[in-house]
């Protein structure tokens, strides 16, 4: 027999003075294969109008509907409700600003995230759109484009330790941008540009091993390796600045 | 991200990078210290004398009397160096622990037992580390006189799982973070870290034991 499933779902309105952050229990027939973006299409096509939430490919791919849970981040279009409970609570991510219920604005977090991290590839060629592309070796293609799978849901940040205590802290999501540009060979930043960047409390070395980013990725991107090697590698660069020697 | 990265610009800075490495470092001094301490205390069990001669050779080439201190102070840095990740306010105290219930994620529950334990260490340990070392020598009578007076039994009761399960998860917790135990190795180290608290905890216990069995 299916389940009849019962949902907690933050509401709450910021643009709306009368609203108030409380809670709404919806109650739902749990259907084959169903994940949590039908069930919120659901509430709100039969149920309440007014529930807001973000969705886009419904497929892993956009980010967009990222959210708590039972208290873990995850999207939403990757959860089949046969996985959880008959009881799902669910909340928006924390650390990004609050649009409304369970829809947060993650755009402006990473916008200036990767103008903190200088996200783009720094070089000096003119670019000439006639010239053929450089080539590039397809093995090391294939490890940076490990890492450029990252699809900006904000699951790492809203699981961090660090971030949530610390609203300056750059999270998981840039240490992985910064380790990608560094494989980058067209990138002509040097170790100490990145190190000023990355190296310090606010970057890696305020990272404190907690690893939520690492458990909770939807995309399981190898965030601990990515992490352990920064590390190492801001670790040493500050050595050897301390030394003079290396660029 | 709150701040605004247009308003100012800071002077490129290394602290950071030292505090950590720095930070490292003693933790893993700590931690080797703590298990030659833990086996140089254990020798108990193989006999009153064997831990008296070791005792007594600690003391002749004056590494009870100097290295002591030393312990005492690196013990105090890496309590200020790690005191930086410390949730000391109350907003972030109770951020962190609503997290972790939240999440029901196993390591960041070990890292508030991290510096839970932290704390307790820093008292005990002081407390030890000066009772010990201002009645020098160590000899295998004086300590099991403590233990077998009652109090010093429940202290150390205390103080050695707090010990061991610090040194543990900070020894995965290094592993981790500078990239020496890897996602493929992350399962079977947590396990092998698990395995030494435990038998670490035993040969303490084990010790106690000894010592409250010891004829004075």
């Amino acid at each position: 027999m299916a389940r009849r499933l019962k949902f907690n779902i933050f509401r709450y309105n910021p643009q709306d003075p009368d609203s108030s952050p409380h809670t709404d229990t919806f109650h739902l027939e749990e259907t084959e294969s169903m994940t949590l973006f039908i069930a919120l299409n659901q509430i709100r096509e039969e149920q309440d109008p007014s529930l807001q939430f973000d969705f886009c490919c419904r497929a892993g791919i956009c980010g967009a509907c990222a959210m708590m849970i039972n208290g873990r981040p995850g999207l939403a279009c990757h959860t089949l409700t046969k996985e959880l409970p008959e009881e799902i609570t669910l909340m928006p991510l924390p650390i990004f600003k609050l649009i409304g219920d369970l829809s947060v604005d993650t755009g402006t977090w990473f916008r200036s995230m990767y103008e903190k991290v200088e996200s783009w590839v720094h070089t000096d060629k003119e670019f000439d759109p006639k010239a053929e592309e450089e080539r590039m070796d397809n093995a090391l293609a294939e490890e940076i484009y490990e890492l450029e799978r990252c699809i900006e849901c904000g699951c790492c940040v809203a699981a961090c330790g660090t971030a949530n205590m610390r609203q300056d802290f750059v999270g998981a999501v840039a240490m992985n941008r910064i380790a990608r540009f560094i494989m980058d060979p067209r990138d002509e930043r040097t170790e100490r540009e990145y190190f000023e960047i990355i190296g310090t409390d606010e970057g890696i070395f305020g990272c404190m091993g907690l690893l939520g980013c690492e458990d909770v990725c939807p995309k399981h991107l190898p965030l601990q390796d990515q992490l352990g090697i920064l590390r190492r590698k801001m670790g040493w660069s500050a050595v050897k600045q301390l030394f003079k020697f290396g660029k | 991200m709150t701040v605004n990265t247009t308003a100012y610009v800071r002077s490129p800075s290394r602290t950071s990078a030292y505090l950590d490495w720095l930070q490292m470092l003693t933790g893993v001094a700590l931690i080797l210290f703590m298990w030659s301490h833990m086996i140089l205390v254990a020798s108990v069990n193989l006999g009153a004398g064997v831990m008296n001669a070791l005792a007594a050779f600690l003391e002749a080439t004056y590494m009870a009397q100097v290295g002591g201190p030393m312990v005492g102070c690196i013990f105090l840095l890496h309590f200020i160096l790690a005191a930086r990740k410390v949730p000391f306010r109350a907003e972030q105290q109770s951020t962190i622990w609503k997290l972790s219930r939240q999440l029901r994620h196993t390591d960041t529950y070990l890292w508030l037992i991290q510096a839970t334990t932290a704390m307790i260490i820093l008292i005990m340990g002081s407390i030890h580390m000066w009772t010990v070392l201002t009645d020098l020598p160590i000899t295998a009578a004086k300590s099991a006189g403590r233990i077998q007076g009652g109090f010093w039994l429940v202290f150390y009761l205390i103080l050695l799982p707090m010990v061991e399960l610090h040194v543990g998860i900070g020894f995965y917790r290094i592993a981790v973070k500078w990239g020496f135990a890897r996602r493929k190795d992350r399962k079977k180290f947590k396990r092998f870290e698990n395995y030494l608290t435990a038998i670490f905890i035993a040969i303490g216990l084990i010790t106690l034991i000894r010592f409250l069995l010891l004829k004075v």
